[in-house]
């Protein structure tokens, strides 16, 4: 492989790592923000329980999607300098504004929700977690703006073998956006429900003490998956329109045509399932009385997550050879003088660290999940600041 | 219109450097000032609620270099490319520590910390070695002894930051050390200061055009107070009593 294909590689690999995170954290940050007002408004402990318990996972899931994402930003950079210096001037604004407006401020409140327990009032710690919703749907918007940028480059004009911004708002109103993001969206709630749904089903299975908690949230998991679905699917077909206009011939190679159909296969499963199966099966609670079903559950929660990875690679391997549709290839945006051994080196290191903490992460979440509502350290009690030896809070 | 991005930029090179910096610091003294488990819990309380809202000045800084030098972010990040690669590697280290340190079982605890010792530490030589790279224009190959020797003095000059922090976070009684955490976090900013006035003739010939800088401008400033407030929240929240304990 030629230092542009492992440099694509590892963009690739690591891009697919980040989203993995990426989409649990916009699926389950409205759930958890509903729950946490809920149980402000209401003060029911099961809802305090709740918030703690699908809070702690949302939090360990959030910790890999941090790590990967600093990786993407300073990957244009690194390895795609070319990207930079044709069409920085324009691609870099969304980056720009991502960083101040969605997740300076993202990561500053969500370190606020998660250590403000027993520090701040109820209303302030319940707007935090609300403000970490909206900017991570924030951060989703500008991200999805500057990928559509690249698909289809709007409101820019090439002058001087550079292009430079024209119309800002065109951005925005790009036809391979307006569709992609309520799609990227409508996943992210699709797997936040299934996670929510075999975590549940784990513990009815295993009939746990925690019968009520855990049939509760299996309704919760089951209804967000089905608004998921249902939102990911329309959506999913309306880019037809747009992206046959804009990209004839997107899915004609092999990768682009076989993930997208496998892609499609998933979506209907899904849709059919939860729709004509989960659903109904919420009345009297059958879903969570009918033990037999939950290992068909937990067996499900991979598969929106493998979904949106053959999602990714329709959309990205389909642009190939254009890193700017059209424009700029991806062999010209390649940094100038990058050797072999600097990617191989690099990508290394990466992929390597990233997947090794990317696999210890699932095992926390699983491990948490494990364990249960009982044993949660998100609002664990404090340490006092008088250094006599305390007995040890064991976690 | 230059001028002002320059300005953000410098104030969040120099911002991330007094803030961020003792994050750093602390992370790298873990073994040598926490000698118990119930020691190094009560170091890693004191900087956990600011490590998020630290790091980010960081990733904003990315952010405005993309945003506002795109062509000086392609030739700068290209030509350090293996130190920004460490720079990277030793960061994920040193959150990765400090996210699982309490998320594994007890046995694994050593395993965390270590990682969070070793990749502040990592952070601190990369960036001496950046930070002296950009002095010396960019050379060809950073990983020498100059590049090491300003690795080595701020990592020394953080390791201070970090342990002024911890000192004045974790009195009881009384409130002292605030002079001197300022002082300290001066200190910590001062090379970045430094790096910033040798580079920014450089920098404000190579910015975007003013077409992009506006946009920027016309979204960014009306949200900066929220930015700021947000910042301000959190050492109004965090900077006194007991210590939470999630890391």
């Amino acid at each position: 492989m030629d230092v542009a294909g492992l440099a694509r590689l590892q963009f690739a690999v690591t891009g697919s790592l980040h989203f993995l995170f990426v989409v649990l954290t916009l699926g389950l940050a409205p759930l958890v923000a509903i729950m946490h007002t809920r149980y402000a408004i209401t003060g029911n402990p099961l809802l305090e329980r709740m918030t703690r318990f699908w809070g702690q996972i949302y939090v360990i899931n959030y910790a890999l999607g941090i790590l990967t994402g600093l990786v993407m930003e300073f990957q244009f950079g690194l390895s795609w300098s070319g990207l930079s210096h044709y069409a920085g001037d324009v691609f870099g604004a969304p980056l720009a504004l991502e960083t101040l407006l969605a997740f300076f401020l993202e990561s500053t409140f969500l370190g606020l929700w998660i250590f403000g327990w027993h520090r701040l009032p109820r209303r302030l710690h319940v707007a935090c977690i609300w403000l970490v919703t909206l900017t991570a749907y924030t951060s989703a918007l500008f991200i999805m703006v500057a990928n559509s940028f690249l698909q289809h480059p709007v409101g820019a004009a090439e002058e001087g073998g550079r292009l430079v911004l024209r119309d800002f708002g065109a951005l925005f109103t790009n036809p391979t956006l307006v569709f992609a993001l309520p799609h990227v969206l409508g996943a992210g709630l699709l797997a936040g429900g299934f996670v929510v749904m075999g975590a549940s089903a784990y513990h009815l299975f295993r009939r746990t003490q925690e019968r009520e908690f855990f049939t509760r949230s299996l309704r919760i998991g089951v209804l967000t998956a089905l608004a998921g679905s249902l939102i990911t699917v329309a959506f999913g077909y309306a880019q037809f329109g747009p992206v046959g206009d804009v990209q004839p011939g997107k899915f004609e190679g092999l990768i682009p045509g076989v993930s997208l159909g496998l892609m499609i296969l998933i979506g209907e499963l899904i849709q059919f399932t939860v729709m004509l199966v989960l659903a109904p099966l919420l009345i009297r609670d059958l879903l969570a009385r009918w033990h037999w079903l939950h290992p068909f559950l937990m067996a499900m929660t991979p598969l929106p997550f493998a979904a949106a990875i053959f999602g990714w690679l329709v959309r990205e391997v389909g642009r190939q050879p254009w890193l700017v549709y059209g424009k700029l290839s991806v062999a010209d945006a390649l940094t100038p003088g990058l050797t072999r051994a600097d990617v191989i080196a690099s990508f290394a290191g990466f992929a390597g660290v990233l997947g090794l903490l990317a696999v210890v992460d699932y095992a926390l979440i699983a491990r948490a999940v494990r364990r249960g509502p009982g044993q949660v350290a998100l609002g664990g009690a404090d340490l006092p600041l008088a250094a006599e030896p305390v007995p040890a809070h064991s976690l | 219109m230059e001028i002002f991005w320059l300005l953000t930029f410098a104030v969040l090179l120099a911002g991330y450097f007094a803030l961020e910096g003792f994050d750093i610091g602390l992370g790298v003294l873990l073994p040598v000032l926490g000698r118990s488990p119930a020691a190094r819990d009560r170091l890693v309380g004191a900087m956990a609620p600011f490590v998020l809202a630290n790091e980010v000045w960081l990733v904003a800084l990315a952010g405005v270099l993309f945003g506002a030098f795109p062509v000086l972010e392609g030739r700068a990040l290209s030509r350090l490319y293996p130190l920004v690669v460490a720079l990277l590697l030793a960061w994920i280290v040193r959150d990765a520590g400090l996210w699982f340190r309490r998320r594994a079982g007890a046995s694994w605890r050593p395993v965390w910390e270590g990682a969070l010792t070793v990749g502040s530490a990592g952070l601190a030589l990369a960036w001496g070695a950046i930070l002296m790279a950009v002095v010396r224009g960019l050379p060809a190959s950073p990983f020498d002894l100059p590049g090491l020797a300003a690795g080595a003095a701020l990592l020394a000059l953080l390791a201070w930051h970090g342990r002024t922090f911890a000192a004045w976070r974790l009195q009881d009684g009384p409130r002292r050390g605030g002079r001197a955490l300022l002082l300290s976090a001066c200190a910590a900013a001062v090379p970045a200061a430094v790096v910033m006035v040798i580079v920014a003739g450089h920098m404000l010939a190579n910015a975007a055009p003013d077409q992009t800088l506006t946009v920027l401008s016309v979204m960014v400033v009306p949200v900066a107070p929220i930015l700021v407030g947000a910042q301000v929240w959190v050492w109004r929240t965090f900077s006194k009593g007991a210590l939470p304990t999630f890391f």
